[in-house]
């Protein structure tokens, strides 16, 4: 049928074959489906190449923007432009932060760890302990100044939606009931549940308390670890003393997982709680930095 | 982390504290005058909410409050959001020791004087405060009163500044432009995929008839 219409100038073309459905409807329906599943097939068999030649062509690494362009601070410089924005916010929880980027790969081991600041950021993080009711544990807990310790009575809360704590604790003993629990739904996406990889499965739940309880947490989600590193009320001296300290661990922890993947820092980015991110070039402190006496000033 | 150029861009908003009301430094220990003294720190209050006349205070703060801190970083500045609407919206001054003429004329041209700020901190025994009502003033009104107490003097933007300034006021109309061009794209493909769905549509009911 094609054949003929092929020499028909185009206008006729569009006209025959509308004259010729209604004459012949029952032989092209048959026609017209085949003509369909063809397609169909084609369709898939087209779609999964694409798909994977895509996958492999994807880098085992991620893309790294060359940072030429973005504008690089001294660490006073970019303080003067985070308190300028922070002009008359709450100086009680408005918080510098820093985004450290890696050089990494997309699969392998991630960077987590804990670590203490020369300045603490967080006065008192509160710690939840779970542990059967009335052990040698619970008393070690309360009294490392857990705020919260139970077994029961802390599955329920948290089944209802209330976390009062930022960090959770489970002593071997209860791992069993947690699991039952299956609190991990509630648990996994805040990263609160508690595991033995990430050290919060524990025999000595007192001494972990009290580590906690000064640390702060972090960990590499898409070659990016982004953590809290001071207040706004702090000096620049303080911040850069709490920033060396952040970056000396990072580098110590990239070089611990060295013989699987090599990660090394890339940028580093301050920030603040409603402040720009300012990617910084390792400087103090540049020509026309204002005193540090004046940075801290609120 | 977010692509590079979005945080290229993002940070325009560092030119934008750099120029504009507000860029001023405050008379200092070390620039201050007979008639303007030092300033050691500035207190803002207003209500939450923008009727009674508390607008021009919170644009204020949102607009001069960040320059006048990036130029004076080692003045305090604080700011009390209340919900009393029928409270106060008062900027209080703090000066090092003598209060200066225009402030201490209360109400007059500079529209300062003793205006009662309960949130204010107190002043030290050092310190002499002058406070302007806020209320009912845009904030461009607000910024030439503060100047004309304070004494503050501008800072005048650098001609590279204002070219870039003006590069993103080209920008801008340029992307005006664009919007316009990519909805007109979009609308076309958009109208060529619904006539074909009716041409199909019209087979379909064909084949069933």
């Amino acid at each position: 049928m094609a054949s003929y219409t092929a020499f028909l100038p185009s206008a006729a073309r569009g006209v025959l074959p509308s004259c010729r459905v209604s004459l012949r409807e029952r032989s092209i329906a048959p026609f017209l489906s085949v003509f369909q599943q063809q397609a169909r097939g084609a369709k898939t068999s087209s779609k999964v190449d694409p798909a994977k030649a895509k996958r492999d062509n994807r880098s085992k690494d991620f893309k790294q923007q060359s940072l030429k362009d973005m504008e690089k601070f001294a660490l006073c410089d970019a303080i003067r432009y985070i308190r300028a924005f922070e002009v008359g916010r709450d100086p009680s929880s408005t918080k510098y932060e820093v985004h450290i980027r890696l050089k990494s790969m997309r699969n392998g081991p991630v960077i987590r760890n804990m670590l203490r600041f020369p300045h603490a950021v967080q006065t008192e993080s509160r710690i939840c302990v779970i542990c059967p009711p009335g052990s040698r544990s619970e008393k070690e807990a309360l009294a490392a100044g857990a705020a919260l310790v139970g077994e029961k009575d802390v599955f329920d809360a948290v089944k209802n939606g209330v976390i009062e704590f930022d960090r959770l604790i489970c002593h071997p003993d209860s791992l069993e009931a947690l699991n039952k629990a299956s609190l991990g739904r509630i648990l996994g996406p805040k990263g609160l549940m508690p595991s033995a990889k990430t050290g919060t499965v524990v025999e000595d739940v007192a001494m972990r308390v009290d580590m906690l309880r000064g640390g702060t947490i972090y960990r590499e989600r898409d070659a990016v670890i982004r953590l809290p590193i001071g207040l706004l009320a702090f000096s620049p001296e303080q911040l850069r003393d709490n920033l060396r300290a952040t970056l000396d661990q990072i580098k110590k922890d990239a070089a611990a997982i060295n013989h699987i993947v090599n990660k090394e820092i890339y940028e580093v980015v301050l920030s603040s709680t409603h402040g720009p991110g300012l990617t910084l070039n390792g400087d103090f402190k540049s020509e026309n930095s204002p005193s540090t006496a004046d940075l801290s000033v609120l | 982390m977010v692509n590079i150029f979005k945080r290229i861009h993002k940070l325009r908003a560092l030119l934008n504290v750099r120029i504009g009301p507000g860029a001023a430094t405050l008379p200092s220990s070390s620039t201050a005058t007979k008639d303007f003294p030092p300033i050691t720190r500035l207190h803002l209050t207003y209500a939450r909410k923008i009727y009674g006349g508390h607008q021009g205070a919170r644009h204020f703060w949102r607009e001069c409050l960040p320059r006048l801190k990036y130029y004076n970083p080692g003045v305090s500045m604080s700011v009390k959001q209340t919900t009393e609407q029928d409270g106060p919206a008062t900027l209080t001054i703090y000066f090092d020791g003598e209060v200066s003429k225009t402030s201490s004329s209360g109400g007059g041209a500079g529209g300062a004087g003793a205006e009662t700020d309960g949130y204010a901190p107190a002043a030290t025994s050092t310190e002499k405060t002058a406070s302007i009502n806020l209320k009912d003033l845009d904030y461009q009104e607000i910024w030439r009163r503060v100047q004309a107490v304070t004494g503050a003097s501008a800072v005048p933007s650098k001609p590279e500044e204002e070219a870039e300034m003006a590069r993103y006021k080209a920008l801008r109309g340029k992307a005006q432009e664009d919007r316009a061009r990519v909805a007109s794209i979009r609308q076309t493909k958009r109208d060529q995929e619904r006539m074909l769905l009716e041409a199909r549509g019209e087979v379909e009911r064909l084949r069933q008839a």
